[in-house]
This record gives C-alpha cells, structure tokens and sequence, in this order.
C-alpha cells in the first residue's frame, strides 16, 4: 500500500551514543471484565425489580434502582452498548458476512431482558434500562393523552424498528445509535441536534411519562409484544378492585384501561363485521407496505456508503469541490468495477430487506386496527401488560393496599401498614388520607352518575 | 375467561420456545472467545482526512497520534514537526506542523532528533501524519486511544471515514501498530 513503500525512504539510524528505543505501553481497558459486570448487574438489578413488583409491591425499590441505572449504565459505562441498540448487533450478527461475530456480552444484553418480560413483565423498562429511568426520574405529573393518539404514536416505534434492521443488515449504519437523544446526555456532550432533543424530550417527559419509551422505543415494542404474554403479570391489587379510578390517574404511561362492561353502544353485528374487514385488510395491508418500502429501495439504498459513493461518481454535475470521499476513492485506488459489484449487490439486499421491513410495518399497522378494535368486558381497572412498564406508581395510590393481607383498609391504617404510600402522605396522619381517598372515590362516583 | 387462559398459555409457550431458538441460533454465531470487539484504525488504510478530529463525540477526540519510534528516521528536518517550506528551521507556532503542540523533539546525538507526541494536547487532526508519509518514513500514524475511547455501539467516526479504516477488531488485537512490522 501507499504508507508502506514509504517506509525506509530515510535509512534507520545507527546510534552511537548507546540510544535506547523509548518503550511504549499501549494499555487497553478491562472492557472485558466491564462487559461482564454490566450483565452481572443487568441480571441482579431485573431479578431485583422484578422481586419489588410482583412481591414486595415497592415502588421506592424501583427508584432506587432507577438511580442505580442511571448513575452505572448511564453516567459511568455512558450508555453503550445497551440493549436498545444490541437489536442491531444482533440483526448484523444475523445478516452475516463481514466477518462480524457477536460478542457474548451484547448476545445476553439483547436476551435477557426478553426473557424476564416473559416471565415477570416489562421489569427492564422500570428502572433497569438507563433512558427509561432517566425519564422515570423526571416525571412529575402525568399529564393524560387521549387513547387515540398513543395508540396512533405507538406506531412510531415500530416504524423505527424496521429501519433499524432494515439498515442495521444491510450494514448501511446504525440508526438506533445515531439518533439516541439520551446518549449525549449520559455523555455531557455530542451531537447538537441530538442533544437539543434530549432535552426537549427530558422536559416533555416531566409532564408526561416516558414519551422515549412509549413513543420511539424500539426496544419497548419488542419487550411490550413478548410481555404481552407474561407469565407474571403486574397487579394493581391482590384484592377486590372498587373502581375508584386512583390508578387510572396515577399511571405516567396509560397503561392502566378502564372498565368498559355496559359502555360499548355499538351492536354486535357492526362490531364484528369491522373485525372481519380488518382481519381481511391485514394481509393486504401487510403486502401493500412491502410494495411500497419496496419501490423506495433505491433512494433508501443512498444510506450505504458505497451507493452514496458511485452516485457521487456517476453524476453528471459534480460539484467544485469533489467530497473528501469521491477524493478517497480516487487516492486508494478502488477499482470502479469492484465498486460496481458491491453496489449492485447492496441493491439487491435493499430490495429484499425493504420488502420485510415494509412487511413488518404493514402487518403491525393490521394487527393494531384489529386490536383497537376487538369488544372488551373489563368489570374493574387492568394493567394492558404490553404498554405496563412496571414502575409501580399504582401500587400506592390503590386504597385496597399492595400486599395481600386479608386485613381490611381501615385497620391496615390505623396500623400503620400503609408503607407503600408515598412519604409526603405518611407524614400526615394516614388514616387521614385513607379517609380522603375514599371521599375522593364517592365524589368521582358521584360526578360520573351525573355525566 | 378460560379460553383467554389458554390462549395466553400458548402465547407464553410460543414466544418461549421462539427466544429460546432465536437464543440458540444467535448462540451459534456469538463468540465468547473473542469476548468484546474494541474499534480500530487501520493505517495501512487511513489518509488523515481530518474527520477524526472532528466527528469523534468526545469533545477531544480518541483518536490520537502514534509514534513508532522503530520506524523513524530521527530526521532534523521532520515533516511531520515542520510545514512545509519554512524558512527557520526553529519551534515558532507558526513553523511547526502541530496546531496544538503536542509533538516535542530532544536531540539525541548528531543529526538525531527524538519525537515524542503528548498524547493529552493530540486532537487527532492527523496533520502531521499527512506530513510525515508525504516526506519521511510514516511513523507518525493516527489510532485510537483505547482507553479514552468510550467504544460506542457504532463509532460515530468509522460512520464517516473516507477510506472505511475504522474496523471493530477484538479485544485482543485492539492495537494495530506500526513498530512490529
């Protein structure tokens, strides 16, 4: 190559003075024995989640894991490799090629949490992922978003997960990783325009929970499918629910559904017939999103650096000053037919990815209509376990208590077992407060019998 | 109530045995052995475009500018420690190569001059690898500074890099140097 048939243009030196070589250390970082620790805690720290929810029903337990995550995943390991971003590790891994094997490390941090949210719920999101605790720990008030709209949002995510793989196999770039608003922050500096959104999105998220999490995870769609079908899932209660609606209030991600039981004005046959449309516009749906993403595979292939590199080559103005790649090109000494090959090959792996990856979108996009749209007989207020991040904010403000003692409320009061409620409350007298949330529970009865 | 059991029964079996084949099949193509993968420059391949210096997201970038003393010459008149064209051969700002000046020489014994490169003043520009290749023997080169490298998910630097000589290489041969050739 170039830089070797430099060397020896100047003869070495032939010391006379008894000079010495400097002997120089090149030190590389226990990022091995680090890796390892991050799995160590990932494992600890769900387990430990995972224990505070479903037993010890805490929610101060999951703060402080909170704390713990973001303080070591975040601050002190700045946020890579993380979980998130692991799906396109592992699609690369898949995609082949290249040469690129996974680390065992980043296999297990795509894994594990997967794994827990089938057995226990999303107890990763709760306060083991760093960009979900940060948000976590901001968040004040839980301001409302009509059912509509995240249903509608949480589309987004998905969108962005089929860009991921799509981009991630094609080993265009990493696109989780280069749009991650939180990475810059764990950091203290980056990307501006990454940074500027991290912000907004921080501030966004003390009125409103985890709008990273709900609204642009990737991750999150993963975790919420798989726990869709958890075999532990959160209870707001082990006891009888009363309908009062404190949970509903209490959740920063809408994840707590009302009781629909008499609400639904829609006869029957109208409501299955919508189903049966949906469920026949799923394949179509599914086939037209393929189509679509299909069509666009060429402009999409301009993210790889070789079809971005032979356009530039091939265009018919080109600028004044040649980009410092088409120079490269030219300086190395790339042949133009190897570069042809590769870019006729990366066309041809864009036009089947896109297909999938449209597939991908298309199909979610059915599933979710006929979701939407499928009849529900809720007697009392229940966790939708995929949208449910674990973070326990209901347990406290639920008057039939956490745990399931048979003690009833006003004796559990008088007491003193309410520990779960929140510590500004206890300082007040809880029977108190008990009794406040029970009048709170017959005026918003009252309110709704007027409506 | 109980057909919703079942069905989420299933669900639950389903989507176990789906993590547990997609864990086999991963498993397969993971390797331990190699353990984690650290980023790397090639610089058989590198041509100090600049960018190191800028796209790196630390604010001074990892990359750094390496030194193998194996293979310099010792020069008086350093290309990569002189611009080119000076007329006083003397360490004035504007004579020397190193917009920081990180590069410092000691003279050994006559005509020998000894480079050695601060390594917390680089930024990685690459100016004086540039110099070094174009007149002198190439021993200057940019890698990356493993231990100040935060060894992002994807190097933000290798996303941009001319030639593609940013590589993740494991653990093990994190380094690639020139001394050893």
């Amino acid at each position: 190559m170039r830089n070797t048939v430099l060397v020896a243009r100047f003869p070495k030196p032939d010391f006379t003075s008894g000079y010495q070589y400097p002997d120089v250390l090149h030190r590389v970082p226990m990022e091995t024995f680090w890796s390892w620790v991050d799995v160590v805690l990932l494992v600890g720290m769900m387990g430990f989640v995972a224990w505070a929810v479903h037993r010890r029903r805490s929610r101060r337990a999951i703060l402080a894991v909170s704390i713990v995550s973001v303080l070591y995943f975040g601050f002190f390991r700045t946020g890579c490799v993380c979980s998130v971003g692991s799906i396109q590790n592992v699609v690369l891994a898949m995609a082949g090629g290249d040469g690129y094997r996974l680390p065992l490390v980043v296999l297990l941090m795509f894994l594990l949490p997967l794994v827990f949210a089938l057995l226990f719920g999303r107890v990763f999101c709760a306060g083991v992922c760093p960009i979900g605790a940060l948000q976590e720990l901001v968040n004040v008030r839980q301001w409302h978003i009509s059912r509509a709209v995240t249903s509608a949002l949480s589309f987004i995510p998905w969108v962005y997960l089929s860009f991921a793989i799509l981009y991630a196999a094609t080993r265009s770039q990493f696109i989780i990783c280069r749009f991650d608003p939180f990475v810059g922050i764990f950091r203290m500096g980056g990307d501006v325009g990454m940074l500027v959104f991290g912000v907004l999105l921080m501030v966004l998220s003390v009125f409103v929970g985890r709008p990273f999490c709900r609204f642009l995870c990737p991750y999150g769609a993963l975790l919420g499918i798989v726990s869709r079908v958890a075999v532990k899932r959160v209870k707001i209660t082990h006891r009888q629910c009363i309908n009062c609606r404190l949970c509903h209030h209490a959740c920063p991600v809408d994840a707590i559904r009302e009781p629909c039981g008499g609400k639904v004005a829609e006869s029957r046959t109208i409501g299955t017939r919508r189903v049966a449309l949906y469920l026949l516009l799923l394949p179509l749906l599914t086939v037209g999103a393929a189509l679509l993403l299909q069509s666009q595979s060429d402009t999409l292939s301009m993210a790889h650096r070789d079809v971005w590199l032979y356009t530039q080559l091939r265009s018919d103005n080109p600028p004044a000053v040649l980009p410092a790649e088409v120079e490269a090109f030219h300086e190395m000494g790339r042949s133009m037919d190897e570069l042809e090959a590769s870019v006729v090959s990366v066309k041809e792996s864009y036009r089947r990815l896109s297909a999938w990856a449209g597939a991908l979108m298309g199909f979610v996009l059915g599933c979710k209509l006929v979701r939407l749209s499928l009849k529900r007989t809720r007697k009392t207020y229940e966790v939708d376990p995929s949208t449910c991040v674990a973070c326990g904010k209901c347990f406290s403000y639920c008057p039939q208590a956490g745990r399931s003692t048979s003690q009833p409320m006003e004796q559990r009061a008088e007491n003193g077992v309410y520990s779960n409620y929140p510590e500004s409350r206890q300082r007040s007298s809880v029977a108190q407060h008990v009794n406040e949330s029970t009048r709170f529970i017959k005026n918003s009865q009252h309110e709704e019998k007027h409506l | 109530m109980e057909r919703r059991e079942f069905l989420r029964t299933c669900g639950t079996l389903i989507t176990g045995g789906g993590l547990a084949s997609l864990g086999g099949v991963l498993g397969s193509k993971a390797s331990a052995v190699e353990g984690e993968t650290m980023w790397q420059i090639d610089p058989e391949r590198c041509l100090q475009c600049g960018r190191c210096e800028t796209e790196c997201v630390m604010r001074v970038s990892a990359v750094k500018c390496f030194h193998a003393n194996q293979v310099c010459g010792y020069c008086d008149l350093c290309g990569g420690y002189y611009r080119e064209g000076v007329k006083e051969l003397n360490t004035a700002a504007e004579n020397l190569m190193c917009p920081t000046g990180a590069i410092t020489r000691r003279f050994v014994e006559e005509p020998y001059f000894e480079y050695t490169i601060d390594e917390d003043l680089c930024n990685g520009c690459g100016k004086c690898v540039k110099g070094c290749s174009s007149f002198g023997n190439g021993s200057l080169f940019l890698q990356i500074q493993q231990e100040r490298c935060l060894q992002c998910n994807e190097c933000s630097i290798a996303k941009v890099c001319v030639s593609g000589a940013i590589q993740r290489v494991p653990v093990g041969t994190a380094y690639k140097l020139k001394d050893h050739a």
